[in-house]
């Protein structure tokens, strides 16, 4: 959400000059494509299209792919070098009418082949500073920094902006998808998954998650951000965060009106899959004489009236299906005996 | 004993609403289940072939309602008869579904039987696995009908659970984990237990035709349910069960519905038990 009000709050203005020079650009291609085979000045997008759209005129330049160590994960991964334009054109990067040169800026001055090695895109400094700061005093960089982690970048949620780079770069290269597109939603989860594995996994075996894993992440399917934010991410034990006491009512009554005290007590990461949660429930059972605030915690505890049903279920699921399945093969195995020992009987 | 000899057993009202209940289980199962095992790529292609969100939900509450109905409707008409004309045989006995001592009979009979330590018990108008099917059907709808109600309306729902509990008690996620494994729980049980016991014994393969055309050979009837046709001569009311042969027609269209149902049954349980064995390992 706050992405989308970027969008489209604050390139407006970037957006009427740059539709000016789109057109002119366009009418200029057309004039100088007829006296020129290979235009001068990397300065349009259809210079640089010249070679990135054509697998064979990139080849004959420098590669169409390029090996790259991704600066995170520290992966090798052989990205494609090859731009989709109409691809590029849906995208909201594209849509808007932006110049390769916009976001890739030390190729301003260059002419024909370039330095394959670009910089780094800077989102922040030019552009997206608004929530790149908020972004950079969140209490979710934060955290990772005092435990010695490396915070994502931009590009390391919004993997379909990091073009060549992505998984799905490699596909559609340039394909920069929308926030609310469901194939950005798609990619969040994900991401955000990526680190936090047991919330993926309680996620999807719950309500929201189990639809949003069957591909469906429309904005009617809540993602990871839209409970929990997105830039100024608080952890959801704080109050003052989205899925704090105070916020969560207003978070959750947004898709269920009337959502009220007793509704927002919903637990949407159930731990009744996790093994550490049998590990710290047996752990509390056996130490309840020396420590009878651990048993305590267990009564306090949602998941584990959750775990009763649960481990309930799986042990009549497979006392049902042990007996009735033998009683189903032992009648079928007594029934084709009977049948026999009646022919034998005709016979004689 | 000849196989062109046939005798009623259901009634049209009851194969009516076998037979609604069938199109709606096929419907609650066939679109509640991808939600269940979404990492596999055949629940994926089902619930795309169910229509997709939201329409495989609308389809899965519009079965609910049907199967809520048809239930409903099976009480009603339990209840008016114990109630208004008096059927006490409905609730205890020979005529009723509820268990009695000579189901226990039958169970140890059968356990001999399986072993070959005596011949097939002759059992009574209802076998005790066919009551303790109905029985769970009966029950199984109830907590289907209940859970679901709570996922369906979970705002309204939760203001139900007493103040002082809202704090441990979850109903929507409790709600989840019923309906779910209840689910699985009816699915595969319909699926494998009650198709084997009635269409796929070697008797009966491949189609039980008994609760489409709701009749019954008198070779079936002496051969599966001995003690009731011995009740039936004894009391002189074989004949008002006498009736006429299925037609041909009839016993085509058993087939042609019947059979694809069972491959669709027994694939889709097939994929469900596959799927619960990976959550295990």
């Amino acid at each position: 959400m706050i992405l989308k009000n970027l969008s489209k709050g604050d390139f407006r203005e970037l957006k009427v000059v740059n539709g000016k020079r789109f057109l002119i650009s366009l009418l200029s291609l057309l004039v100088f494509s007829l006296f020129f085979h290979v235009s001068v000045g990397a300065q349009e997008n259809s210079d640089c299209l010249q070679c990135h759209e054509n697998a064979e005129m990139c080849g004959d330049f420098g590669e169409t792919k390029k090996a790259r160590i991704d600066p995170e994960t520290g992966d090798l991964e052989i990205v494609s070098m090859i731009v989709d334009q109409e691809a590029f054109a849906t995208s909201i990067h594209g849509k808007d009418d932006f110049y390769c040169i916009d976001c890739h800026g030390d190729l301003e001055e260059s002419e024909g082949m370039h330095n394959l090695n670009l910089k780094r895109v800077d989102c922040a400094t030019f552009c997206h500073d608004d929530p790149a700061a908020s972004y950079r005093d969140s209490n979710h960089v934060k955290l990772m920094k005092e435990k010695g982690f490396s915070p994502p970048t931009c590009k390391g949620c919004h993997i379909g902006l990091a073009f060549h780079q992505s998984t799905w770069g490699k596909e559609r290269p340039m394909f920069v998808p929308y926030a609310d597109g469901p194939e950005h939603r798609k990619m969040t989860i994900n991401t955000c998954g990526n680190c936090h594995k047991e919330h993926l996994a309680s996620y999807k075996n719950n309500f929201h998650g189990q639809v949003a894993a069957l591909g469906v992440t429309t904005k009617e399917i809540p993602t990871c951000a839209d409970c929990h934010g997105s830039h100024d991410i608080l952890n959801s034990s704080n109050p003052d965060s989205q899925m704090g006491i105070k916020n969560r009512i207003e978070v959750c009554g947004k898709c269920h009106i009337g959502a009220d005290e007793k509704f927002v007590m919903h637990i949407e990461h159930p731990r009744i899959k996790e093994i550490g949660f049998y590990k710290s429930l047996v752990s509390n059972l056996l130490s309840f004489k020396n420590f009878p605030e651990g048993l305590k915690k267990v009564g306090k505890d949602p998941n584990s009236y959750l775990m009763i049903v649960f481990v309930g279920y799986i042990g009549l699921l497979t006392m049902l299906f042990s007996k009735f399945g033998l009683h189903s093969l032992l009648t079928w195995f007594r029934e084709i005996m009977d049948e026999r020992k009646g022919k034998d009987k005709d016979h004689e | 004993m000849s196989d062109n000899t046939f005798y009623m057993r259901f009634s049209l009202f009851h194969r009516l609403g076998h037979f609604l209940t069938i199109i709606s289980f096929f419907g609650l199962v066939l679109t509640g289940m991808p939600l269940v095992f979404k990492d596999a790529a055949w629940a994926r292609w089902l619930y795309e072939v169910m229509g997709g969100y939201p329409t495989a939900g609308i389809i899965h509450r519009f079965c609910a309602v049907l199967t809520f109905l048809v239930a409903f409707v099976h009480f009603l008409w339990l209840s008016y008869n114990i109630g208004v004309k008096n059927k006490g045989n409905y609730l205890w006995g020979a005529d009723s579904l509820i268990p009695n001592p000579k189901d226990l009979e039958d169970v140890l009979g059968d356990i001999k039987w399986f072993f070959g330590l005596g011949p097939r018990p002759r059992y009574g108008k209802w076998i005790y696995w066919e009551k303790i099917e109905y029985l769970s059907l009966m029950w199984g709808t109830i907590v289907m009908a209940v859970s679901g109600l709570i996922l369906w309306y979970p705002v309204q729902a939760v203001k139900f659970v007493p103040g002082f509990l809202a704090q441990i008690i979850d109903l929507p996620s409790l709600a989840l984990i019923v309906h779910r494994y209840e689910g699985i729980l009816a699915a595969v049980f319909i699926f494998t237990i009650h198709f084997i016991h009635t269409h796929l014994l070697p008797d009966k393969v491949p189609v039980d035709e008994a609760m489409f055309t709701g009749r019954v050979t008198e070779h079936d009837l002496i051969h599966e349910r001995g003690t009731q046709y011995d009740m039936l001569v004894k009391e002189n009311k074989l004949h008002e069960l006498k009736a006429t042969p299925p037609s041909c027609m009839a016993s085509f269209g058993c087939k042609l519905i019947g059979i694809p149902l069972l491959i669709i049954g027994l694939v889709v349980s097939a994929l469900m038990i596959a799927g619960l064995l990976v959550l295990l390992i």
